[in-house]
């Protein structure tokens, strides 16, 4: 005992000091959370400033020629096809839900976004969460060069053409690697199929695309459109839309060249195995390209938004896109599935040679019949 | 088959829940594209049917025998039909032969009928399956009005007819033949001369008719190699009325591949045989005779047959179709009932027919040999 | 392995198929199709617009035990052993009450013809579809009337 000193300690003094501490931790947490929400309001205000002083941008990228335009246009091209589908084939299409069945593709996304999502034992699950969604952005994002008037557009680079088909050449990727993670031999055999189809229609697709961009000169989809403004490059090339197109079909696997997604072959193709949500992002995002070629072949072949001079100028563009769908749908409910190695066979025999003698019968026709450069605004 | 190539081989099993497999399940062993080894599993319909005949009476059975091919309900019914007329010694009245052939021929356009729009829908055009199919209903509503059921028609009895042609009916027929007149050019376009379907069918899965023969396969797929070989002809059946009118045993014959027949060769031929039974109803029509449709004593007769046994066969929509019938004495029901379908053998030649060609290509082959699930598990 | 499967390069195109023509047939088909979607369509409206059905149709039958003489010929005659005769429940004279199970039934018609007295009949309905198995299988009481209860759908009433 009196060994040393007794560490006694002052309970009562540090309990009189408490106060201080707590007052001085919730002030630290307090100005913690108020330098967030500062932090965060000053983005909210940057933000406003710039939504502000790009609001109409915002617009077009959000509402009108934008997101919920197309997508609204991809609902109405899939109850168009499956209407146009329905009479080619003596029947009509869907009736029940709102008039003339308008209401029907609505139904029929809820029911399958609602739907149970199956993923396969051996599938690689992130992928397959992930590519859906990639395939219907690859998709999506070059709707934004579609000149849907001279004022209608979200963008317009000069190499609108080059950016658009990159982000094409990302679909048949998007289709190898969702056949080849989902762990089946038809999606597999599906996804080469994709892989096959793009290998064999690309090259005729932008060989097609030279001869109006070289015509007008430029490489934005929206300078080849305005410079459609007096002759349509349809009359100068005609061959050159119809191999355009025919690429095109190859391209968006419909059905003479439906080798990838054959459902009497390999039941789905590469999407065999997606359900629910994921599904509904493939299937729009067929439709979604379907869309973007019509676009595609309107603004490059068909004069973009000149026409009728009665019609304000986007509905001119929106009336010939309906009508190069409906030609689409037509084809596809014409003919019969081409075996995959036929599909490159065609395209490379024939497509080929015939995109590239249209663009050097055109460059001929320019030098040598006087007048016609004049008429196209080329000078020389 | 060399080691490096069962290496790389892949076993898909195509079936029984794939659309275009006709419900039975196929083994294949694909290398890169190509098929190397096929294996046909038949079993997956097996519903003992001959089982089942020998527990029905002699005006039962029929019906187990239409409910085998539903398309070809009135061919289907007929070889039992005619077993049990053979045991018995049945007379059938000359007017009920007539309205036998006339059906059955009926019946067999509109099986051919659905067979395209089926061969249409594996090859990828949708728009043909439905486009045959309309023609369809319109001999599906005769049959309607002659016997009361659209496709289970329960025509045929022991002794004739159940039910009598009526002015409607015929007029019914006609029309549906008018119809299938005025649509076989349009049909022509867009089967035969579509260069989509040529290059589709042309070359893909060729066999000659020694093989054929071999392989034990009959009717169209026999016929557009180009031998006529035609029960119609060649078996002359007093229970029908084929020698009534004039017609020929349709073939086919490539001058590019003498002997043998791909699957455009086997569509065409179908065409013709189409065309042939169309003239034939065309010719019968007037020619009905008046009289009772079915002997009166026969259904006393036919409810105990005496101890013998019958083959009764039917040159039917897909190949020859044979039931072969055995009673013991005033027996109420069969001693044993053996059915030959035509399918089991055109399924199970794909086994020779499809190794070489691409996964794409199965599809064109097993339904150029119009094959139909019921005449293969009995 | 029957065939040389390399065979198989050599059949992609046939020889015969000239450019033009190829083109020309491409062409009729396409004006085919075209021509398909300006005709009207083959179908019906179905639960609102319904198919004529011919006086021969058999659909479910109608039982008349006036006529009616308890002889049993139906139930011998029917192959799915679908009906079943109470000799017991008597309305006439001698007459019987007829249980059909319409989840056996085949509508074979085998019934109707072996009928000697008039008695047994089908009739034009078709549309059979109950909500339980139990309904299907008719009673006496159901047999003998075509009344049914009608059938509400999307606020309009059909049968």
């Amino acid at each position: 005992m009196g060994v040393g000193t007794i560490l006694q300690i002052d309970i009562v003094g540090w309990l009189s000091g408490l106060p201080s501490w707590i007052y001085l931790v919730i002030s630290g947490l307090f100005s913690l959370v108020w330098a967030f929400f500062n932090w965060i309001w000053s983005i909210v205000v940057w933000f406003w400033a710039l939504a502000i002083s790009q609001i109409w941008w915002l617009f077009k990228a959000i509402v009108f020629p934008g997101l919920v335009f197309i997508l609204f246009s991809i609902i109405f091209s899939v109850w168009f096809t499956r209407k146009v589908w329905g009479r080619v084939q003596a029947r009509r299409g869907p009736f029940h839900l709102g008039k003339y069945g308008g209401l029907q593709v609505f139904a029929d996304a809820i029911k399958l976004i609602g739907k149970e999502i199956v993923i396969p034992d051996k599938a690689k699950r992130w992928m397959y969460r992930i590519l859906p969604s990639l395939l219907l952005i690859a998709v999506l994002v070059p709707f934004a060069f579609i000149p849907w008037s001279n004022e209608w557009y979200i963008a317009d680079l000069s190499v609108s053409l080059i950016v658009t088909f990159a982000f094409l050449t990302v679909v048949p990727v998007v289709s190898l690697l969702s056949g080849w993670i989902s762990g089946s031999k038809y999606t597999l055999i599906g996804g080469f199929r994709a892989a096959n189809n793009q290998f064999a229609a690309e090259i005729p697709l932008i060989i097609s695309s030279v001869g109006p961009a070289m015509l007008a000169g430029s490489l934005s989809i929206m300078g080849i459109s305005q410079a459609q403004s007096s002759l349509w490059y349809f009359l100068l090339l005609p061959v050159n839309c119809v191999t355009f197109m025919v690429s095109a079909t190859v391209i968006t696997a419909l059905v003479p060249f439906d080798a990838p997604v054959a459902d009497s072959e390999i039941l789905f193709g590469w999407r065999t195995e997606f359900s629910g949500i994921y599904f509904t992002m493939t299937y729009f995002a067929e439709f979604a390209k379907q869309l973007l070629f019509s676009g595609l072949i309107v603004a490059l072949f068909f004069g973009g938004s000149y026409g009728f001079a009665f019609m304000p100028p986007v509905l001119n563009f929106i009336f010939k896109f309906l009508i190069v769908l409906f030609f689409m749908i037509l084809v596809t409910s014409s003919f019969y599935r081409m075996r995959q190695d036929q599909v490159t066979h065609f395209c490379w025999k024939y497509l080929l040679p015939l995109s590239l003698l249209n663009v050097v019968i055109a460059m001929f026709a320019i030098v040598y019949v006087p007048g016609l450069a004049q008429l196209l605004g080329i000078g020389g | 088959m060399c080691p490096e190539i069962v290496d790389e081989a892949a076993q898909v099993w195509f079936g029984p829940q794939h659309v275009s497999a006709h419900g039975w399940a196929t083994k294949l062993t694909i290398v890169g594209d190509y098929i190397v080894e096929c294996d046909p599993n038949a079993g997956y319909f097996h519903r003992s049917a001959e089982k089942c005949l020998e527990f029905r009476n002699f005006q039962q059975g029929a019906l187990i025998m239409e409910r085998l091919c539903m398309l070809e309900a009135f061919l289907a019914e007929y070889p039992y039909v005619k077993a049990v007329e053979q045991i018995a010694q049945l007379d059938v009245p000359e007017r009920a032969r007539v309205m036998r052939t006339i059906m059955m021929e009926a019946s067999r356009i509109h099986s051919l009928q659905f067979w395209w729009g089926q061969f249409g829908a594996e090859l990828g055009l949708f728009a043909m399956t439905l486009w045959p199919w309309v023609d369809r209903e319109y001999f599906l509503d005769a049959f309607e009005e002659l016997t009361g059921s659209r496709h289970a028609v329960s025509y045929s009895a022991p002794g004739g007819v159940k039910y009598d042609f009526n002015e409607k009916s015929i007029k019914m027929l006609e029309r549906a033949l008018d119809r299938l007149e005025d649509r076989l050019p349009k049909f022509r376009d867009m089967i035969l001369r579509s260069p989509t379907f040529k290059l589709r069918t042309k070359k893909i899965g060729l066999f000659d008719a020694a093989q054929g023969l071999k392989w034990g396969l009959s009717g169209p797929n026999i016929k557009a190699c180009g031998i006529p070989m035609d029960l119609r002809k060649d078996d002359p059946d007093p229970n029908l009325a084929y020698e009534m009118c004039d017609w020929e045993v349709p073939v086919t014959t490539n001058e590019d591949h003498p002997g043998q027949c791909d699957a455009y060769d086997r569509m065409s031929q179908r065409f013709k045989e189409i065309e042939t039974s169309a003239s034939i109803i065309r010719q019968l029509l007037p020619q009905v005779p008046e009289g009772p449709i079915i002997d009166p004593k026969a259904r006393a007769k036919a409810n105990r047959l005496p101890e013998g046994e019958a083959y009764g066969r039917v040159e039917g929509t897909r190949g020859v179709t044979t039931l072969f019938l055995k009673t013991a004495d005033k027996a109420q029901t069969p001693y044993r009932a053996k059915i030959r379908g035509p399918c089991f053998a055109s399924y199970y030649s794909l086994k020779h027919l499809v190794p070489g060609s691409t996964f794409a290509d199965f599809v064109v082959i097993f339904g150029s040999l119009d094959p139909y699930p019921g005449w293969w598990d009995r | 392995m029957s065939r040389d499967w390399h065979s198989c390069w050599e059949s992609e195109v046939d020889e015969r198929m000239g450019f033009f023509s190829t083109l020309g047939d491409i062409f009729r088909v396409l004006r085919h199709t075209f021509r398909q979607t300006m005709t009207r369509p083959f179908t019906y409206f179905y639960p609102f617009e319904d198919r004529y059905y011919p006086d021969t149709t058999r659909g479910r039958h109608i039982h008349i035990r006036k006529n009616c003489t308890a002889c049993a010929q139906c139930v011998k005659a029917c192959p799915t052993i679908a009906i079943r005769i109470d000799k017991q429940d008597r309305m006439y004279e001698k007459d019987a009450a007829l249980h059909f199970d319409y989840t056996r039934c085949i509508f074979c018609g085998l019934c109707v013809q072996a009928c000697k007295f008039n008695a047994l009949f089908h009739t034009k309905i078709v549309d059979l579809s109950e909500e339980t198995r139990e309904d299907l299988q008719y009673g006496p009481d159901r047999m003998g009337t075509l009344e049914r209860k009608p059938l509400k759908w999307r606020g309009r009433t059909f049968r």
